[in-house]
Formats: C-alpha cells, structure tokens, sequence
C-alpha cells in the first residue's frame, strides 16, 4: 500500500474511528469499571458475533449484495452442529458440519443472485424465512439442552486462563485469557483483511461491486465471485451460530433474530456503501462492530435501560453514516452530476436508513 | 465553407466588431478565473467572452480547463479568483440553481433526464403547471407541445424518456433549458452519439436559436464540424486561454496548432504495416435473433479492418457477440484458422481476444477504484503470484507505464479514476487492454472524446499492432478515420453487411452510400 492509498484508507475510517475514541473517553470517565483489561476481554468476547457476520456482510456489501440471511442461518447452523454432537457425532466434526451447512446456505443465497438473477435483496429475504423454518421444524422449536461440556469449549474457553487454586479451595484467576472467539476473530480479521485488499480474488470482488458489466467486460468471473461472496458471508454465519450455540452449551433455534441488521449496521459504520459497490472494508467493520458493542457495554455499565440503549445506537448509526456522507460529498465535489445509473437506484438511500431504523425497534 | 461563410456574415451583422474585443455589450463575460483542484491548477486565470446570437466554440485537449470553467459559469463549482458578469452586471453564483435563474443552462455530454418519466414531465420537473394540488396535465401537454413545435421537432411530450434515441434526449434537454427561458446555453460534445443525419438536424436548431439571441457555448473535439456553426473560436491549453478568433480568420490547422501548442502535419500516421493472405479472423453467416443476421466477414494479418455503419446498423453488437459478451443464434468464429467456441468475455480474452467497448462509465471502467486497479483489471494475473496475492510494485510499474505511453493526466496512479476528466478515463480504458496484450482487438470508438494528440498518439498504436501481426478492428463513426486508418471497411446497414470495401479504392460517399442501404453488394 502507497501513503496516498494508506491515508485514504485513514479517512474513510475517520468517522467511525473518531465515534469510537470519543465513546471510550466518555465511558472511561463515567464508569470505573470500563477502562479495565477484564472489561475490554468482555466486550471483545460480545463484539465477536456482530464482528463474524459483520466481515461476511462486509464481501457481500461490496458487490453491491445484501445478505438479511445470516441471523437465520447461524441458527441452522449453531443448532444443526448441537443435534448431530448430541446425535453422537464428535465435537469437532458436528461443528465442522454447521460450518458447512452455513456455507450451503450460502451457496443457495448466491445462486439465486448470480443465477436466477434475483436481486439480493429478496433472495436472502427468502432464505431468512426458509433457514430459519427449516430448524425450527428441525428441533420442534425447542432449545436442545444437556449438550457435553466439549461442546462449550470453542465458546467458553480460554488462552493463557492463569489461575490458583486458593487455600480455601476456590478457584482464584489471575487472568482471565483470552477468549477463544476473541483470537479466531483476529486470526480471521486479518486473514479477510489480506484476502480483501492484497490478492486478485478481492481485486475481482471490489471489481465486480464498483461496476458488474466492465469487470464481466474485463473477463472477471462475476458470477463466481458473487456465488463466493454469499459463500463466505453464510460460513461466517456459520460461525457465528457453532460460536453462540457453544457459548450457551445449548442449541437455541431462536437464536440470532434481527443479528443480520447488527451485521449491516457495523458494515455501514465502517464506510461500506450500501448504494454503490465497491466500498467497504474489513477494517472499517471490525470498528464498527467493536462501535456497536462499546456502546451497548458501557450504556450497561452507567445503568442506562435497554430501550434508552436502542435509541442511543440508533442515532448513532445515523450521525456516523451522515459524518462519512458529508466527508466523501466534499471529496467528490468536482462530480456534480450524477451518472444514470445511480439517479436509477435512487430508491436506495431509504434503504440505508432502514438497518438503522430497525435497529432502533 | 459556403455553410460557415453563411453564419459568418449573420453573426457580423449581429455583432458590431469582427475583432475580438475584452470590453463590450457582451452577454457573459468572464475575467481572470482561477481554479485549483489539489494538485492540479485547473485554470490559471482565463478570460472567455460570449455575444447574444453568438455560438462560441470552446476547444482544447483533454484537460485544457473548458469543462472546468463551463461548471464555474453554469455555477456547479465556485471559481477561488476572478469575476463573472452577465448583462455588464457581476453575479456570483452559489448554486446551479443560480446560474439557471439568470439564465445560463448546462447541456451535458451525458444527459441528466429521468428515465420512466415522459417528455413533459422531464422538461417542467418541480415546475409542472398546477390545478389546485393536481398536476394540470393538459397544459403540461399543450406547454410542452408548444416548446418542441419552437424546436420544430417531432417529439410525443407522453413519450417515455427512456425509449427515446440519445438525439431525441437531447432536443427535450434543449427544450427544457429553453423553457427555463436560458440565453445562455453550454453544450458539452452534443454530437458525440449522434448520427450524421441527427447532427444536421441539430445544427439546424442551433441555428435558429442563435437568431432569438441565444449565446451558445459550444464544446467539441469534432473539429471538422465546427464549421458549420460557430461564428468564433476560443481554444484553452493547460488551464490557460490561448487564442479566441472569429472563425473565418483562422484555419483548422491553425486551431490544432493552438490547442497542442506545436503544429501537427498529419491528422493520421503513415501505415506501416501490409496485409498479408494470412487470415486471423473468419466470421461466417453469425447472427443474432432480431439484432443482425449473416454477418460474415475476415480479417487478414496486419490489416486494419473498420467497421462503418450508422447507429444501431449492428457494428457494436456483432463485435459484442464475437466477444461473447452477447450469445449469438447462429454462425461460426475462426481464430488463426481454428473454430472457437466462445460464450463469454472469459472465453474470448482466453482467445487473445479483446473488446474496448464504446461506452467507457457503464463498460469500462470502475469507477469508484484506482487509476492501477483499472488498469490491470483484464490481467489481474500478471500482477498476482502463484496463490494469488497481488504484486503491487508491478501493478504500479505497468499502470506508470501506461500513464507515460498515453499521457494520462493524473496525479497519481492511485488517484480515483472517477476524478479524472473524461478523456483521460477513456485513455485508462484503452490501457486496461493494452496491458492484456491480445491477439485480436475490437476497439469500439476508441478515440470518442479523446484531444487530437492522443487520437494521434492511438493511431500509431493501431498501426504498430497491426504490424506486429495483431488483428486490430476499428468500429468508429467517424468517416476520416475509416479512410485515414482502416486497409478495407466492413459497412453495415440495418444487421447486414452492406458491404465491404477497400478503403484505398473507395471515398466517403460511397461508404455512406452503403450505410444508407442506397448500395448493397454481397461480401
């Protein structure tokens, strides 16, 4: 990456950025328990689901898609990974499982947009509805309980967990450790980071979001990329399901409702445009996701109440999205008029509200 | 000349002094205008003068500063020094809404209408006649009616917008700003997508808008056409104001010389290369359901063949469905002798086949990445190692590159190709498959909106591939450069070949002839 590129790069996150710092100074100094490393450890710990389906959101935004899938789908997922481990199936391979039933869903998501043509939109609107039936009528709608305590390892456990046992014969931690969904986050933040910005699969996938026909044009697999990018968004809903489910110790089938909005909401934070593709990053959605959860922690911490707390992040949505606006207008001043195809999808812009404004429900 | 001496003694009659003069009854008036972009001094102070009943001509290359200063007058962007008077009054423009008030409307060389709304409702848009909370259609309709009668153009004020040509488009964008009753009047390349027939009627309307009083404004890179309606020429280099002259007293090689700042001998490069018996490209009987039939046709090595035609006669749809980015119904391909199947751009690149479309924002380019992005954008892989990560320092030496062979005027390699002028954009198109190194390319107006020193610049490439044994196919509109640069032309009229000619051997007329369907011969 050149400087110019890197200060770009900079300012597209200068709104979501500059909200975070701000939140964190303000929570420091209100609530002494925020600014503490056990603190930090537990948002991290809260901030990894929206950050998981924030990241496969954050491809599938690029190409100019939308996934409203994934809340559904990492129930399939989650709870598909406990019936087969309570079946008998091994920890390891039952969750591998969910993972893949994820990536299916997926599949099926991109197939109906690279496909069947069908705007993403509706297509994941279907699946949303399909996903979610299909392992309600799976489990009969109840929580699958009693599951092994293997299964709470990958959610509950920890790295470098250092602790005592006391003379009273009470555990005593020294460290907490950090959770486990907090390192496969980093490990794949970075990963997704790399794949995004420095190979030719994200070259293809930004290509194929900034204009379909010319990169089709330029002999980019559009379809393929676009097929991948549902792919990838309905592993990481995957994850997130194995991920909660483990957590919980307990496969919940009503788990993940309304999550898809958290996942877009961090996208849209982190500078993705939901009106235009090609924008996006996965820096930018990791701090919009870690925006949302530091948010919803420390409004706990100062005793805020949970509806306050809803509308709260719902204006916040609203400013940092506007603050982004304002900064890439001035940027782009020179370009008045808008090119046809935009003045087409001018429908768009009340789309963007409505994350934010079902997040607010 | 009899058309440009006709206009010349109607614009003397009109204006008091043949010589250009800084003071006067000037209708707009611009004096040391100064803009800076970041890294760029757009204009460095200009000055520009525009009559009543004068159609102006503004000409320069890419880059030159006319769309900047256009955008200053039409109030889109604010000058950082320098004055703007209207009527001898100064005014300050915040807003395009402004500039409209006082009269001044902007002609874009991409046309800013609503799509699903009709003629009426696109010319008087947030300014529909009312009855009460209604929109009183009927005197939209008769309002309406009456401006295209003005224009004396038959267009249905119902029609959608969207099914009318891009000629048709035009006239209700010229409709409109008459109906915002504009004196001045900025057209940005209004004959780039015009047929020749279209362009006449255009001049015809200018015209007579000129004899209301109407000052025009009026940007071309189509140098040869300026004859037939510009009373003066203005020509800007690098930001800066060179020559303005009646047009009468200067010569087109004259203006040329002007606007690159050195004088050119020849529109067109001397052709090197020769065809050979060797045959590239068949094309045998290909059509596609409705769109053009029997199509057949081949390309020789080191030729140079053009694809001539009117609008919508087939010459782009029958490069598209070679490409595969359109199937065809039936018919066969022959690369180097070989048949091939090809049902997608993947398919045909994989050929060596490239296809430089005509419409660079919706095909072309994407815009909202970086100059190198797009330039690479065919050939990710000859920047990407074995696993697929990208090698920036090629990407930047090939986009460099590019940058320097076709002096694209950026900043950086980096810079966002949506911020570059619309010459330059094009320029990064043509680059995208230079870099792809083909072995077959169909360049579809490659040199549309491009300044003649990098038209000249695209020739010569032309002819170098050609000699090096690559196929080059050259779908243009424009007639000189069918007869400047193509050994034989392929003519098309309505979906067939009309016919096809040795260029040597033939002559505008006839071309046109053919693509009139007034000639037709079997291939």
């Amino acid at each position: 990456m050149t400087m110019n590129e890197k200060r770009r790069d900079l300012i597209q996150k200068f709104a979501a950025l500059g909200s975070l710092t701000v939140l964190i100074a303000v929570f420091a100094v209100t609530s002494r328990a925020f600014f503490t490393t056990t603190n930090a450890l537990t948002v991290a710990l809260q901030v990894c689901t929206i950050a998981y389906l924030g990241m496969g959101m954050t491809v599938v935004i690029i190409t100019a898609g939308i996934d409203l899938s994934v809340g559904s789908v990492l129930a399939l997922g989650g709870c598909m990974a406990a019936v087969l481990i309570k079946g008998g199936m091994p920890v390891w391979l039952g969750m591998t499982a969910g993972l893949l039933l994820g990536c299916l869903a997926g599949l099926l998501n991109g197939l109906f947009v690279a496909q069947l043509k069908l705007p993403p939109f509706i297509a994941t609107l279907g699946m949303m509805g399909v996903a979610r039936g299909v392992i309600l009528q799976i489990t009969g709608g109840r929580a699958i309980a009693g599951m092994d305590q293997a299964f709470g390892v990958l959610g509950n456990g920890a790295l470098f967990k250092k602790m005592t046992i006391g003379a009273d014969g009470y555990p005593d931690i020294k460290f907490v450790g950090i959770p486990y969904p907090v390192i496969v986050m980093v490990v794949l933040a970075i990963l997704m980071s790399v794949v995004l910005s420095r190979t030719r699969f994200g070259r293809h996938v930004y290509a194929t979001g900034s204009n379909n026909e010319a990169a089709r044009l330029s002999g980019v697999n559009v379809y393929r990329i676009t097929v991948m990018a549902y792919v990838i968004a309905g592993f990481f809903a995957g994850l997130t399901g194995i991920v909660l489910m483990s957590r919980l110790v307990t496969g919940q089938p009503n788990e993940g409702i309304a999550y898809e909005l958290d996942a877009i909401a961090a996208a849209v934070i982190g500078g993705a445009s939901l009106t235009q593709g090609g924008i996006g990053t996965i820096s930018g959605t990791i701090i919009g996701a870690f925006v949302i959860g530091i948010l919803r922690n420390g409004l706990n911490m100062n005793g805020v109440s949970s509806f306050v707390q809803q509308i709260i992040i719902g204006v916040v949505i609203l400013l940092t999205v506007w603050i982004d606006q304002l900064r890439s207008k001035r940027s782009t001043r020179v370009r008045v008029f808008a090119n046809q195809k935009q003045v087409e999808r001018s429908g768009a812009p009340a789309e963007a509200s409505e994350p934010a404004r079902r997040a607010v429900e | 000349m009899t058309a440009s001496e006709a206009t010349m003694s109607h614009s003397a009659s009109e204006s008091k002094s043949a010589i250009p003069a800084p003071a006067g009854p000037e209708l707009l008036s611009v004096r040391g205008i100064v803009k800076r972009f970041p890294g760029v001094l757009a204009l460095g102070g200009v000055d520009f003068d525009l009559r009543r009943g004068e159609i102006h001509a503004l000409v320069g290359e890419n880059g030159a500063g006319k769309s900047t200063l256009m955008k200053i007058i039409a109030g889109m962007i604010p000058p950082d020094e320098g004055t703007i008077h209207l009527d001898g009054q100064e005014r300050r423009f915040e807003h395009v809404l402004d500039a409209q008030d006082a009269g001044i409307a902007f002609i874009h060389q991409e046309l800013c209408l609503t799509p699903h709304l009709s003629v009426a409702e696109n010319i008087f848009l947030a300014r529909e006649p009312m009855r009460g909370p209604f929109v009183d259609r009927a005197r939209l309709r008769a309002k309406t009616q009456a401006l295209l009668d003005g224009l004396r153009v038959n267009i249905d004020p119902g029609a959608i917008v969207k099914n009318l040509s891009v000629a048709q488009q035009q006239m209700v964008e010229i409709a409109k700003a008459l109906s915002l009753n504009a004196r001045v009047l900025i057209m940005d390349e209004p004959t780039s997508s015009l047929t020749e027939n279209e362009i006449d009627q255009l001049f015809v309307i200018i015209r007579s808008l000129r004899t209301q009083g109407v000052g025009i404004i009026y940007i071309s890179h189509r140098l040869g056409e300026l004859q037939h309606v510009v009373d003066r020429v203005t020509i800007f280099r690098d930001g800066k104001h060179v020559r303005t002259a009646d047009f009468g007293a200067i010569t087109l090689d004259e203006i040329i010389a002007a606007m690159v700042g050195r004088t050119l001998d020849q529109k067109f490069p001397s052709r090197t290369s020769h065809p050979t018996a060797e045959r590239i490209l068949e094309v045998c009987n290909l059509s596609r359901e409705g769109v053009f039939q029997d199509v057949s046709f081949d390309l020789r090595r080191g030729e140079i063949l053009g694809f001539a035609g009117l609008m919508g006669a087939g010459r782009t749809e029958v490069a598209r469905a070679i490409f595969g980015a359109d199937q065809k119904s039936s018919g066969t391909v022959r690369l180097f002798g070989h048949e091939v199947t090809i049902h997608s751009p993947r398919d045909a690149i994989r050929h060596g086949i490239a296809y430089l479309s005509e419409d660079r924002k919706g095909h072309g380019l994407a815009l909202e990445m970086q100059l190198a992005a797009n330039v690479t954008m065919a050939n990710v892989d000859a920047v990407a190692d074995r696993l697929g990560f990208l090698r920036f320092g090629d990407e930047a030496a090939a986009a460099e590159k590019y940058v320097k062979a076709l002096d694209i005027k950026t900043p950086s390699i980096r810079q966002i190709v949506k911020n570059l002028s619309g010459g330059n954009q094009q320029k990064v198109v043509i680059a995208k498959w230079l870099f792809r190194e083909s072995q077959l390319l169909f360049f579809d107006e490659p040199t549309r909106g491009i300044d003649v020193g990098a038209k000249y610049a695209i020739y010569q490439m032309l002819d170098r591939f050609a000699a090096q044994g690559i196929g080059v196919v050259l779908i243009t509109s424009e007639l000189p450069e069918v007869l400047g640069m193509t050994d034989r032309v392929v003519v098309f009229h309505e979906g067939r070949v009309a016919g096809v000619l040795e260029t040597g051997r033939s002559n505008q007329e006839e071309i046109i002839q053919y693509a009139s369907g007034q000639k037709t011969r079997a291939a």
